[in-house]
């Protein structure tokens, strides 16, 4: 016991060997200058003492770090430059073990310059009275960088010929005025004459007064002068709504600036077209589009034990349908199933890859070449595996293919002997597979964006449709076939971008094409993907939620984001397109099928366009009576989709009793 | 420092010894990651019974139906919070910060392509992760320096290809990992964040052609520029690819000595550098495909994970030798972790497919494996939390 209280007290006082130390709590590190204020573009020495309770500074060293380098450069020896206007917090250490370490966090400021210059923008020619037009001001500082978002104020010289209210400007009646804009100390002013407005009468040109909810008309209407001619004066356009359904109805339809209108509901609407004085009114009467139908359950394959991934159905060599299903967070394995009996779907052969997740499957089209993309692989290397599926019956692995795809690879698209396979990270390599056993990489497709990403590529006539996150949908001619949408000479070694279109959200998780059969326009639908609560589990059956947008492209360089499919319970996953028919797996909304036919605007989920939807549950699956739809297919007039919770389904759509379509 | 902690060590073991009969604190706490389930388990094991458990689990990302995967985990120094990378994202990986005890989400912060390993630097209190990137482009990736109060991301300093490893030394002064791909340990000085050193760690790294390219510098020693024409033919073509050899997957500095032990994953050794010569000084044939490793805090003991035969090795320092070569629950033996105390090494292992991963328990004092506790899917990153009486 005596040694043991020897040991604990040597070690009790050696324990605490900064008891003779200077405590940390009562040093303080002082920088010089104080405030620090730097301006954009200049550059400054720090100076740090390390200072005791007595204000004596000691000779340790001080060292820097910024907490956002690439606006605020500071090196370890406290040299800053500045980069961007910002107030930045700076770390100062004298490091050292926990208990002697000193930290202290400082403001440097980089002033906004000052403002150089405020300026009037796509000022219209022609203001007239009785109108409104948006005031736009572009505020410039000495750095001639132009200011994001300036506090701006308007005032007008005289208030009767013309006043500004949030940016916009009311013009009452024929007169001059002048309109200062002011930003700090700077201004700038705009010398309106107020004209007449030469509008007399509104005409409008649609003749289109009988039709469906979801039915886009366009007013097409023209202000006309007194003597006919036409003038250039605004139009804006309203509506007045007497729904047949007013208990407490919603939203009934929309109008946008461009005249084009779209209802909701059933009932009858009054549109206006104004320009000044001259008002002329249009009724429209909107009846049910109707096209609701009903679904017939023709079989269930069930899988129940592990969750179930994509999904590719085709016709075998033999004559007979087959399809190929994932499954995820499992065991790698991929089952193959004979479906020429929707009603009777049958399991024929099952592969198993060294792999924790089989996200993507896919079938060569002469339905001979199959590939599988893996996650989870032990060796890390994950890739692709190659498989050939000519006797659905008796499937063998021919090949493995890893190479620049290690990190695993969540989605791939087989097109004209080719594999264009999502590396997980930033890109989609190009691999030719004509001698599947030696298949090797021609080409790579990848953004130059900040932090870009990628999720699934889709390919028709020889357009490689990715879907990229924040980057939303690209299009990438590989060997166009279809010389209106391109003809940029593309081809898998030489991949050529045509165009893309991003959305504030970044949710972007699948692109299709859709030509649409009514109107021939042309459209890049984008779908999203995001889940705010998490994944469901056995107990929670929780929602996805995202949607459908629906993007018309009038060139590939002027893509207009025009409509959207969003129910608001539920989220999007994989989707496909026939006809004008959309099939979209809705994860926890089941299968909605979606009449997406004539011209589109709005949210065609409030316009009576869903044709049908289904919910595949099962009360044994792993989420017990829960849908989490992942992608449908339809094929031969059946509709075949997969279940993350339940496995392989596949329904028909049948026309509703004593209800007709129009 | 390093003989105060070994009589921290010390003053633990002898109030242990008080008042008990056992030589074991009662209660070890860790954390693992699974990896292929995007959870992260606290597994308990007591001492006595030595007998080990899930505690509670973690769901961890954002994106489930994505690929994310939390790969590494450490501890902060006053054991309060616990960090996790999620390798995966859009399409960079990030990290988590999370209070322990609660099992709270904190904060979290981007960093670059697969975050991995990192530690916590005793001297700046700074986070150093290495940026995997596994994606299979043979380019230099970094180290993230991440401010692990606020989680703000300071630095990013440019290192070898497919960095891992990332542990401190004991002062926290020197970072060291290994770059997989160019066989090299890379040193960075913690305070000024940069690469201090780099080390090719080939057999023949010193006096041949295969070390042509030491860092970024070429070597043309052994061409002849001659006149007129250059002569290519005394030019080693097959080592000017780079193909690496060691491919070292993890490197653990002694708690006490100048010296570093590497996983030599492709070459199946344990590398040991001397950090004052700055040269590779032992070099032990081991069990296939070492992958991590963790010397005890007492500097006699070498634990060792063999991902290629699902095994650890536990080596005995002083005299180079292997103690014991002790077969792992399942395959694909991963992590591994040491209790304060230096009774116990948790190793985990991710196992292959669709079956569970393992947290398996050996007694560092008997060299047998005590337990195993079923986890997630791909166990991998696992780092120990505290011991409890």
């Amino acid at each position: 016991m005596g040694k043991a209280l020897k040991l604990l007290v040597a070690v009790l006082l050696l324990s605490t060997g900064n008891i003779f130390a200077q405590d940390a709590n009562t040093l303080k590190i002082v920088i010089e200058p104080d405030p620090v204020v730097v301006e954009v573009g200049s550059e400054l020495q720090l100076s740090a003492k390390l200072v005791n309770a007595q204000g004596q500074a000691l000779p340790d060293t001080v060292l820097f770090f910024s907490r956002n380098g690439a606006d605020l450069e500071v090196s370890r020896e406290g040299f800053v430059k500045a980069n961007k206007p910002g107030n930045y917090t700076v770390i100062a250490m004298r490091s050292g073990p926990r208990e002697e370490r000193v930290t202290r966090n400082f403001e440097i400021e980089v002033p906004y310059p000052p403002i150089a210059e405020v300026a009037f923008k796509q000022v219209p020619e022609n203001v007239y009275a009785k109108t409104t037009i948006d005031l736009h001001v572009e505020v410039t500082d000495e750095m001639d960088l132009i200011r994001e978002d300036p506090d701006v104020t308007f005032r007008s010289s005289n208030e009767s010929v013309a006043t500004v209210s949030h940016g916009k400007l009311l013009a009452l009646k024929p007169g001059n005025v002048r309109v200062t804009a002011t930003s700090e100390s700077k201004s700038a002013t705009l010398n309106l004459n107020i004209k007449a407005n030469p509008a007399q009468t509104i005409e409008i040109a649609n003749t289109e007064t009988s039709i469906r909810t979801g039915d886009v008309i366009t007013l097409n209407a023209t202000a006309k002068a007194a003597n006919g001619r036409t003038v250039d004066a605004p139009i804006t356009y309203s509506f007045v709504a007497q729904p047949d359904d007013n208990l407490g109805q919603g939203a009934e339809g929309q109008i946008n600036q461009k005249g084009k209108f779209v209802a909701n509901v059933p009932g009858t609407f009054i549109l206006s077209a104004r320009s000044g004085d001259a008002v002329t009114d249009q009724v429209i009467r909107v009846r049910e589009r109707n096209v609701a139908k009903d679904v017939e359950l023709l079989g269930h394959a069930e899988v129940l034990d592990v969750h179930t991934s994509d999904l590719w159905v085709w016709e075998g060599v033999d004559g007979r349908d087959y399809a190929i299903t994932g499954t995820w967070g499992a065991n790698g394995d991929t089952y193959f199933w004979d479906v020429t009996d929707p009603t009777n779907m049958v399991a024929v052969d099952t592969v198993r890859v060294d792999a924790r997740t089989v996200n993507d499957v896919k079938i060569s089209e002469d339905g001979t070449i199959g590939v599988l993309t893996r996650e989870g692989a032990s060796n890390r290397k994950n890739g692709i595996v190659i498989l050939d599926v000519s006797d659905p019956r008796n499937v063998s692995v021919i090949s493995e293919y890893t190479d620049g795809l290690t990190g695993g690879v969540h989605n791939a698209f087989i097109y004209e002997d080719h594999v264009y396979a999502v590396n997980n990270g930033r890109r989609y390599d190009i691999i030719n597979i004509e001698d599947p056993a030696n298949p090797y990489t021609v080409g790579r497709f990848e953004l130059d964006t900040p932090g870009h990403s990628i999720h699934d590529v889709w390919i028709e006539d020889g357009i490689a449709y990715s879907s990229n996150w924040k980057d939303g949908v690209v299009a990438v001619d590989i060997g166009s076939r279809n010389s209106e949408l391109a003809d940029a000479g593309g081809s898998p070694e030489n991949p050529v971008m045509l165009g893309s279109y991003t959305y504030p959200s970044g949710r972007n998780h699948a692109a299709f094409p859709f030509k649409s059969e009514s109107t021939g326009d042309f459209y890049v639908i984008a779908g999203d993907e995001s889940f705010p609560y998490g994944l469901p589990t056995r107990n929670n059956p929780v929602a996805a939620a995202g949607w459908i947008h629906f993007i018309k492209f009038d060139g590939w360089g002027n893509p207009d984001e025009v409509a959207r499919y969003q129910v608001p319970e539920a989220g999007t996953h994989n989707f496909w397109v026939v006809g004008d028919v959309l099939y979209v797996a809705y994860y926890n909304g089941g299968l909605r099928i979606v009449d997406i036919s004539g011209e589109l605007m709005g949210n065609l989920y409030d316009q009576g366009r869903e044709i049908a939807k289904f919910e595949p549950t099962h009360a044994d699956a792993l989420v017990p009576n829960a849908p989490f739809t992942w992608g449908p297919q339809p094929y031969k007039g059946n509709i075949f989709m997969s279940d993350w919770n339940s496995g392989l389904w596949s329904i028909k759509l049948v026309d509703k009793p004593q209800q007709g379509t129009n | 420092m390093h003989f105060k902690r070994a009589l921290q060590a010390i003053l633990i073991g002898g109030l242990l010894s008080w008042g008990a009969s056992d030589l074991f604190a009662q209660d070890y706490y860790l954390y693992v990651a699974a990896e292929s389930d995007d959870q992260v388990h606290l597994v308990h094991f007591d001492g006595n019974s030595q007998q080990g458990s899930i505690a509670e689990t973690i769901d961890v990302g954002t994106w489930p139906q994505e690929n994310e995967g939390p790969h590494g985990l450490n501890i902060s120094p006053d054991g309060n919070y616990w960090f996790v990378s999620i390798a995966h994202g859009m399409p960079y990986g990030s990290l988590w910060k999370y209070e322990t005890g609660t099992n709270e989400y904190v904060d979290e912060v981007e960093l670059g392509l697969f975050p991995a390993t990192m530690d916590i630097s005793s001297s700046t209190g700074l986070l150093y992760i290495v940026n995997f990137n596994l994606h299979g482009d043979m380019e230099p990736s970094t180290v993230s320096v991440v401010e692990p109060e606020t989680m703000m991301r300071l630095d990013d300093i440019e290192t070898g290809i497919m960095p891992h490893g990332s542990r401190i030394s004991d002062d926290g002064t020197r970072q060291y990992h290994v770059s997989m791909m160019t066989d090299e340990l890379i040193e960075i000085d913690t305070k000024m964040l940069e690469v201090s050193r780099r080390l090719k760690l080939g057999k023949d790294a010193n006096n041949s052609a295969h070390n042509m390219h030491t860092g970024s510098e070429m070597n043309h020693s052994n061409m002849d520029h001659g006149d007129g024409d250059m002569d290519h033919s005394n030019m080693d073509h097959d080592s000017m690819e780079h193909n690496p050899v060691e491919k070292p997957t993890w490197a653990d500095p002694h708690p006490t000595k100048p010296l570093v032990y590497i996983a030599g994953n492709g070459s199946d050794e344990i590398l040991e550098v001397d950090t004052g010569k700055w040269e590779v000084t032992k070099r032990w044939s081991s069990g296939k495909a070492p992958y991590n490793l963790e010397v005890t805090h007492d500097g006699k003991l070498l634990v060792v994970t063999y991902k290629g035969e699902g095994a650890t090795g536990i080596w005995d320092l002083e005299s180079g030798q292997e103690l014991a070569k002790i077969p792992n629950s399942r395959k694909v033996s991963h992590g591994v972790t040491i209790s304060p105390d230096d009774k116990f090494a948790f190793i985990s292992v991710e196992g292959i497919g669709g079956e569970p991963g393992s947290v398996d328990i050996i007694n560092l004092e008997t060299l047998q494996r005590v337990d195993v506790v079923e986890t997630g899917k791909q166990a991998g990153g696992i780092i120990f939390w505290k011991m409890d009486r």
